[in-house]
């Protein structure tokens, strides 16, 4: 029995030691395959949630209308009730058309995609798409939604990306303060006990350090070729000069909402013979280098 | 049929999991849905069954989110043993049992998992805030275990894996 007992212990440690020295590549298509067989299951999770939330808000209406109900006709409360789907559909259906001019006017391709989830231990700050390598996306990819940047694409299986998030420690984009051009890199910084993203930009150029203001806009600065030049990032707050007094520091308040993305989108690349503009509004005045 | 209802119970958890939101003022913990069915499984199986629950739900919650291939496997079964050793000495059907091991391990797994992704160089975060994480992750995975354990063997039953009640109430 203690032999059995043994031999088990040392068997689920062989194997464990395989799965922990598996070559990247195997790791990352076990790691896929059970990403995309998850995939369907958590797009309809999500697309569950999404549709309890909607009806949740809509119940909401109900309840309300019900005081009312007391005192009304029947008919009118139905009128009423469906006033209120109308009202929902109307909002939505503005929200869509918004995306949709968003995707159509702007000088890149975008690749419209749904958010299925976030990270599932914590650690990191990402979100998981919809859409993967089989829809053209791949790893480093800029992601962005009508409001601004909210990260890059970190790995892709065929059917899902997992995107990193400004807020993450490990996501930096050069960034530009585009009023006083001034570079520097946007690091992120976790998230606050309040749960709002929280960023920091370290500017480069020690000429510049007084030149830039709380309020002033971010966006991309195009270097490092990883984000497209002019994707509206947030506006500084926060600005001071670092402890050497010679170069400036700020928070950044990202211009997206990071808590509450349903949809996003991914900056494939450039349309052709579009001129090269700000693709997340209003970056307006926008200038690289 | 017994692994087949563990599988369930592990693709629910992880979708469960993974749709959960992270609280960002207990330090970013996320709720340990399947280390919670780890610790059911390490109480309710033999050690064989055990380690198999705990290198399925590692490679999914690996597989789910940034971590490498591996490091959940061992983290879970590490609390796994740990909780199996001790099975003997606890009341598993108590709730205080599920909330002092749930916080217990869950405590136990953050910790090891900071220091396995910090020496791989995987992650920034300092030592204050991988406290602050597992303090969070403890209390939720005290707060999550009997409640998981309520649905494991409420699927169980369902699918015909553990008789009804009997006259005491007992599980």
């Amino acid at each position: 029995m203690r032999d059995r007992t043994l031999f088990g212990l040392i068997l689920a440690g062989l194997i464990l030691l395989v799965i922990l020295n598996l070559p990247e590549s195997v790791s990352g298509r076990v790691k896929g395959f059970i990403r995309d067989a998850f995939a369907p299951l958590q797009d309809l999770v999500a697309s569950a949630s999404r549709q309890g939330q909607e009806t949740l808000k809509l119940a909401r209406g109900v309840s309300s209308l019900t005081a009312e109900n007391q005192r009304m006709a029947g008919a009118i409360a139905q009128l009423r009730l469906r006033q209120s789907e109308l009202e929902r559909l109307e909002e939505e259906t503005l929200k869509l058309k918004h995306l949709l001019d968003y995707r159509s006017h702007a000088p890149r391709r975008l690749v419209t995609c749904a958010v299925l989830g976030r990270d599932a231990t914590g650690w990191w700050q990402t979100l998981r798409l919809d859409k993967g390598a089989d829809s053209g996306l791949r790893a480093e990819l800029a992601v962005t939604t009508p409001e601004g940047l909210i990260g890059r694409i970190l790995t892709t299986t065929a059917r899902t990306s997992d995107v990193l998030l400004l807020s993450d420690p490990k996501c930096k984009v050069s960034a530009l303060v585009s009023r006083a051009q001034a570079f520097g890199i946007v690091a992120g910084n976790g998230v606050t006990p309040q749960g709002l993203p929280s960023c920091r930009m370290d500017f480069i150029n020690v000429d510049r350090r007084h030149a830039v203001q709380n309020g002033d806009e971010v966006v991309t600065s195009g270097l490092g070729g990883v984000f497209p030049r002019d994707l509206l990032i947030g506006r500084l707050d926060n600005v001071k000069t670092n402890e050497s007094g010679l170069y400036a520091e700020a928070d950044v308040v990202v211009a997206a909402d990071l808590g509450a993305l349903e949809y996003v989108f991914v900056v494939a690349d450039e349309r052709p013979g579009a001129p090269t503009a700000t693709a997340a509004a209003p970056a307006a005045g926008a200038a690289g280098p | 049929m017994k692994l087949l209802v563990m599988l369930l119970a592990l693709v629910t958890g992880a979708t469960l999991q993974a749709l959960l939101p992270a609280w960002a003022w207990l330090g970013g913990a996320q709720p340990p849905v399947l280390l919670a069915l780890v610790l059911f499984y390490a109480w309710t199986s033999p050690r064989a069954g055990m380690l198999g629950c705990a290198f399925a739900a590692g490679l999914l919650q690996d597989a789910l989110g940034q971590v490498p291939l591996g490091f959940s496997c061992f983290c879970f079964a590490l609390a796994g043993l740990w909780a199996q050793r001790h099975r003997e000495d606890v009341d598993e059907q108590a709730y205080i049992s599920q909330i002092v091991f749930g916080g217990l391990a869950a405590a136990l797994v953050t910790l090891l998992l900071y220091a396995l992704l910090r020496h791989a160089g995987a992650i920034t975060l300092s030592f204050g805030g991988a406290l602050r994480k597992t303090l969070g992750t403890a209390l939720l995975g005290a707060l999550l275990t009997p409640v998981m354990f309520r649905m494991a063997i409420g699927l169980e039953r369902r699918l015909g894996e553990r008789p009804a009640l009997d006259h005491g109430g007992r599980l």
